[in-house]
Order: C-alpha cells, then structure tokens, then sequence
C-alpha cells in the first residue's frame, strides 16, 4: 500500500508541523492509540491527541447526548470556555447556564473543591449579586464552596483570574465580563486557556451583552432565553406554572466545528442539563378513578390557581374557568 | 505685637498664617521618623517628642552618639532641634529645653535641676507667676523648701512636678504606635530604591523573623513593613493573611503584591527597612498526607486570597453565609474570606440545606442590591402583573407565577418597610424575573409600587 503509506506520511508530517507551530512535542502514537470519538474525531490537548482513558476524564458531560456528541463529548474539563449572552437584559439566563456548567464541573469531581466567581463591581451592579440561597437550591452549589471576588476594575478582574486559573484547589472559575473590552483579546484568553489547562480545571468566560470576537478558548456557546417547560406533578404538566430554566444555546465555535443550537433545560435533581422535550400532556402515573383528592403537589399555593381554588388538582380547568392572567394576550 | 508693628520695624518681613494642622502633621511625620531609634515614640504638646530609648542606645554605640546621630540627621533635613537625655521624662524635657544635647546621668537629677528656672518644671504659667511672687525664682529654691505648705499654698503641681522630675513618681508616656510583638530591621548604609531590592529585603529580614516565630510556636497574621526614606518620610504598608504564616518566600510574595500595587515613591532611596509582626496567632505545624494533597490545597487557596488581598484589598475575596431570616436581602451576607473560619470543603453541604428556605420555594439566583422601581401594569389590584417597563425597555409577561408574600420582620425596629408581595414572571421571549409589589391596596395614602429584585436562571 505505496499511496496509504504516503499518506500517512505526510498525515505524520502534517502533525510534526501542528505540533512544532504549537510549541509542543511531536506525537507518535498510532492512530489507534489516538483518542478517536465514535464518530472519527480527533481530540487534541495541547497539541497532543487525547488517549482513550484521558477522553472521558477530561470531558465534563452535560447530560444531553445530542449535545454533547455536537461538542465531541462535552464541555472541555482543562481549558476556558466561552458562554456568550447577547444582552444584559438575558444575563440571568447566561448566568444559569454558565453555573450550570460549573455545577456539571464540580459534581464529577469527589471531593466538593469550591467554585470562585469573578466579576468586575460593575457587572454585579448591573445584573444582580450572585445570591446563595437560589444556588444552592437550584445548582447545589453550597455557600461552603462559592468564592465570590468583586474587584474595582477590569484589569484586576483578569488579574484575579489569571492567579486563579492556575489554583488546583479550585473546582472552577467563572469570570464575568461585560461588552468587548479591548483588554480581553487574544493574547488574554490564550493566557487564561494554557493555564486552565496546565491546572486541569475548567476557567468560564462569562460575557454578558457580548459580540464574538477571535478567542484563544476552543469552545464558545451563545446563549438565549428560552421560554422554561411546565412543573411536572404527579398530575401531569401543570398548566400556567414556570418549570426548570430553560436555555437556547448555540454553539459558535468548537473543536469538531460542527455548529447546532439546542435548548436545554437544566434538571436540578441530577445537576445536568436535559433537551427541552414537547410537554406531554397526561399525568405520570394512572390517577386513582375513586380518589377525587390527590396530594397537592410540592409548590408553593399561587393565588388565583384555578386548580387549587377548585380543590381538584386532577382535572385541568377548563377554558372559561381560567382566570383573567392566564387568558391569551391582545396585541398592543 | 500686631502685622501693622512688625511691618513698620521690618519692612520685608513676610508674613505667613499660622496653620497648626499643618505643623502637627509635621510633628507627627517627625514622630514616624524617630521610630528608627526606638518604637516608642510620643508626642508631647506642640513643639515636642517623647523617644523612650531604653534599651536601644546600644543600638547606636551609646546614648551620646545616638544623640549626636538625631541632632545631625535633623540638621540635614532642616530642623533646628533640642534634646537631652536624662532618666525622667521630666528631667529630659528640661534638659532639652534648657540646657541643650545634655544627658543626665542618673542621680543627679537634682543637681541639674537646681539651677534652672522654675518654667523648666512644666508649670503653669498661673502656678509660675504665684511661685516667682514670693521669691521662689529656681527649681533649686522649692526643692529644699518644706513640702507641706507648698502644696497647700500651690496646689499639688509643683510637688508633683518635681516627684516627677526627679523619678520619685512614675510618670507615663503613652507611645502613639502599638509595639510590635516581634520586629526586624536593617540599616542600610547606602540607600536603596527599587522595589526589587525591597522584597530582597523582605524576604532576608522574613528569614530573620522566622526563627523568632518558631521559638514562639507563632505565626504572623499581619505584617508590616516600614520603609524609612533618606528625607525622613516613612511609608508603611500592612498584609494580612488568612491563616499564621511565617515562610519568608510566601511572606516575600505577599508584600511583592502589595508593592506593586500601592504607590511608594522611593525619592532618594531608603536607608532603614523595618518588617514587623503586628498580630501573629498560634501555627500548628501539620503533618503532611502521605499520597493527598488536601493541605496543599487549602493552603494554595488561603496564599491565593492572601495575595489578591495584598493587593486589592482583603475584603475582596468573599464568602456567602446563610442567614436566619426569610427577607430576601437579608437571607444572605458575605463574610470575608480572611475572616472566615475555616470551612471543611469536603463536608457535604446537606446539614446546610436542612435549615433552607421550605422546598419548592425557588429563589433567584442573582439578586439586585437594592430592588429596582420599575412601572407595572396588573389587571386586578392584587393580581400578577401582565407587562412591565425595566430600565426603559417594555416586558410583556407570557407566566406568571405567586404571589409569595414576604412581610417584614415585626421584630426589628418598626422601620417603613412593608409587605411584598412577590411573583416569579416570564416574559414572552423566556427571561425570568422576579418581581415584587411592596405595600398592599388597604387604603393607605402610599400606593403600592413594584420593583424588580432578582433574576432566576
């Protein structure tokens, strides 16, 4: 085989110059040894391709198949990753998503390592402090392992981050940032990717109202609202109530480049995220035919709940019972 | 005499107003400045300083050169100075005022105080006059005279004054610094200037210390480092750390952070460097694991909040606390990182989350500092609101989903603060607030008004 052993020759030779622009050793391990996804793709650390046993350590898996397949396994574990809000107004949303990650990030690591959240005085003025009951509830992130770091300027902020990001003693680090600083270029993320990546731990690039621009970190997801599904009961979907958060989330730059949007939705009680699916309308489990009176289901009473107010959770109200809130908006 | 007098005798005189702020800044840089001799350094009046030197003068070769070192380091900078030594705060503040760069030799106090004037006794001028109009012009003249009926006649000054003078009563002199537990000092021949040079320093007079530390089974929890320039300007800056240190390369970095953060002109360079340990506490050496790095990790974490504290503050880095209270604002507060008591990280957070807010009552996850007033429209009084305008930009509600009703803590102090009512909305393109309606429709003259306190995920 004279073409396939030319071939691969100049494959090998390829690499030797990726590897010599990369500063980092040739590698010569045979394809076989290279960590190949099912799908033929090559995933590269630093130059070198990944074994099979680093493969999954070094991943963090989001929970959803679809998207992590489109990521080439998921979220990098040793390198900066990008999370893209396209306004402030949507920084709630960003930030779910973004601690989201770290929460996935965290849990496969055994011992809880804390998370360190940086962010310029202005960024928490502007979108809200960073408030421990709603993430431990919702991502269980305990206040025992949040450090927050509020700093006057944005170059401390880097500063802060750049020192961080080399710590093992971290579990991640989430820096937020708002706009296109003309200070965070290239050169700034490449500083903070090579040292995520010597410490093993994840660094978040958290940008709120943000264009893309060139970024040294192999990963960037945009995201966006999504309109969040229905509270399950045991009764089924719960018409009218506001259910896990929900996520649009494109994905802007990775290494398999494959792009996709997706929308997620980030379960609590496993601490991944899942694909929003069509609510299915019905109830979980059979209801009881001769038991008019189920358990209220475990959320706080709302006022002008009609379900509540008819003291039937088991049938869904019907149209004219609905209080006026519920009913379809007029336009202007 | 009045500016016109003065004028008239010497027409080129110059006038210039008293500003005594001015001159007690002066005095108390000169304070900072003589804590090159001895660190208790006092203030005394307007024009004067206290240096308590005992024990330090074999620092200097001896009390006489220490004394001709001061006067010729503060004729170079441009002081006409007095001083004089002498075993009582009271004999020395003659000496120095009346006789000049004298010292006095201990016992012979009287004799050196017979002499002088009764003004050298720190009298009142009202005690003085009263003295001086019976006769009595000299110190040496009450020092015989029968105590009894000067004090009757004078008041207990005079009596004390001498007691004083003469160390028959203990007279204290209240330092205007705290004394370091333990310092380290070098004196430079030839003057230093680069911050390079400094933490070189740091890090040898850290070497120093350390064996100082050891003995004691301490480590430092504040440092600080004085820096004496050539001029007489003194500049000092202070770290902190989380947990007793006493290596002299982490002591290194630390300070390597805090210079290059404060701005210290080093002028003509630097001739005493001083590092001190103002606060230390307990160090408990720890055996190392074997295989973990556990203790390696937690102390990478407190240096790391002890460096972005040198540098940017030691509030920076902080941690949340729960709090025991169901008002949002209140239900959590930081503490800094510093001040923290060491938390286990590797304790499950489920004892933290027994004494929650009650399941299924979701909070946001980032919360504004203070609630922002936006404008809301409901279609019934105490119903949701449909749409509302924050920071100028119309919201359209497509769920709503309350109200939660938070009232305010009767047991605090009866402030204006009233009920909200809170309810989770989302609008139509999938962003999710929270937002409240502060005040009830129960007839009270302030409507109530909405306001937007958080934003969830």
């Amino acid at each position: 085989m004279a073409t396939s052993a030319a071939a691969r020759g100049t494959l090998f030779a390829l690499r030797r110059k990726i590897a010599k622009i990369e500063g980092t050793p040739a590698d010569t391990l045979s394809p076989d040894e290279v960590g190949m996804a099912s799908d033929g793709i090559v995933l590269r650390e630093g130059g070198s391709p990944l074994r099979h046993p680093a493969l999954t350590e070094s991943l963090i898996a989001t929970g959803d198949a679809d998207f992590d397949a489109a990521l080439g396994g998921g979220v990098p574990r040793a390198a900066l990753t990008e999370i893209h809000g396209a306004e402030m107004r949507d920084a709630g949303v960003v930030t779910g998503f973004a601690l989201g990650l770290c929460a996935a990030a965290m849990k496969a690591v055994p011992q809880s390592l804390p998370l360190l959240w940086i962010a310029p005085a202005e960024n928490n003025r502007e979108a809200g402090f960073p408030y421990a009951p709603g993430l431990l509830e919702l991502f269980g992130i305990s206040p025992g392992s949040l450090l927050t770091c509020e700093t006057p300027k944005l170059a401390d902020a880097l500063w802060v981050a750049e020192e961080a990001a080399r710590l093992s003693a971290l579990g991640a680090v989430l820096l937020e940032l708002r706009g296109n600083p003309q200070r965070v270029d290239l050169t700034a993320t490449r500083r903070l990717h090579f040292r995520a990546r010597d410490a093993g731990r994840p660094v978040f690039l958290l940008r709120q109202s943000a264009r893309a621009e060139p970024t040294a970190a192999p990963l960037r997801l945009s995201i966006s609202p999504a309109p969040a599904g229905m509270r399950r009961t045991v009764a089924g979907p719960l018409s009218g109530s506001i259910g896990p958060p929900a996520f649009m989330v494109e994905i802007g730059k990775s290494r398999t480049a494959r792009s996709g949007s997706f929308e997620l939705e980030w379960n609590s009680h496993e601490r991944s995220f899942r694909k929003r699916g069509p609510e299915i309308p019905g109830s979980v489990v059979p209801v009881p035919v001769h038991r008019r009176h189920l358990a209220p289901a475990s959320r706080p009473l709302l006022a002008g709940d009609t379900s509540f107010a008819a003291g039937a959770a088991d049938r869904q109200p019907a149209r004219e019972e609905r209080t006026a809130d519920r009913r379809p908006r007029r336009a202007g | 005499m009045g500016i016109a007098d003065a004028r008239a005798m010497h027409p080129a005189i110059e006038i210039v107003e008293a500003d005594p702020a001015a001159d007690r800044r002066l005095l108390e840089g000169l304070a900072d400045w003589c804590d090159r001799y001895t660190p208790l350094v006092a203030i005394d009046g307007e024009d004067g300083l206290y240096l308590d030197i005992s024990g330090c003068s074999h620092l200097f070769g001896g009390e006489e050169k220490m004394l001709d070192d001061l006067l010729a380091r503060l004729s170079e900078q441009g002081f006409r100075t007095r001083a004089g030594i002498a075993s009582t705060a009271g004999t020395a503040w003659a000496a120095a005022r009346f006789s000049g760069a004298a010292i006095i030799a201990p016992g012979e106090e009287a004799v050196f105080l017979a002499g002088l004037p009764l003004a050298a006794l720190r009298l009142d001028g009202t005690v003085c006059a009263a003295l001086e109009s019976v006769g009595l012009r000299s110190v040496g003249a009450i020092l015989e005279a029968p105590r009894a009926p000067l004090a009757r006649r004078f008041g207990r000054m005079p009596v004390t004054r001498l007691d004083q003078a003469l160390g028959r009563v203990e007279e204290a002199v209240s330092p205007r610094l705290p004394v370091a537990a333990l310092s380290v000092e070098r004196n430079l021949a030839e003057p230093i200037n680069r911050m390079e040079d400094i933490e070189e320093l740091v890090f040898m007079l850290a070497v120093t210390a350390r064996g100082s530390l050891e003995t004691r089974g301490e480590g430092a929890r504040l440092l600080e480092l004085a820096l004496f320039r050539v001029d007489g300007v003194v500049s000092r800056v202070a770290v902190g750390t989380s947990r007793p240190m006493r290596e002299p390369h982490l002591i290194r970095r630390l300070f390597h952070e805090k210079l290059s953060a404060t701005e210290i002109d080093p002028g003509y360079g630097f001739d005493l460097v001083r590092l001190s340990v103002r606060e230390s506490a307990r160090f408990d050496a720890r055996q190392g694991d074997l295989v973990a790095t556990r203790t390696g990790d937690e102390e990478g974490l407190a240096l790391f909040a002890d460096r972005v504290g040198a540098r940017l503050g030691r509030q920076t880095i902080r941690r949340p606390v729960l709090a025991e209270s169901h008002v949002p604002e209140r239900a959590m507060t930081t503490v800094a990182f510093a001040d923290a008591p060491a938390v286990e990280h590797a304790a499950p957070s489920l004892d933290l989350g027994e004494r929650q807010v009650p399941e299924a009552v979701e909070r946001p996850i980032r919360l504004f500092g203070r609630p922002e007033p936006t404008e809301a429209s409901a279609e019934g009084p105490e119903g949701p609101p449909f749409s509302f305008r924050w920071r100028r930009t119309l919201y359209r509600v497509a769920r709503a989903e309350g109200p939660e009703r938070i009232a305010p803590e009767w047991w605090r102090a009866p402030a204006e603060e009233r009920t909200r009512d809170y309810y989770r909305v989302e609008d139509t393109r999938g962003r999710r607030f929270w937002l409240c309606r502060e005040g009830l429709y129960d007839g009270s003259p302030v409507m109530p008004r909405w306001y937007v306190h958080g934003l969830f995920a």
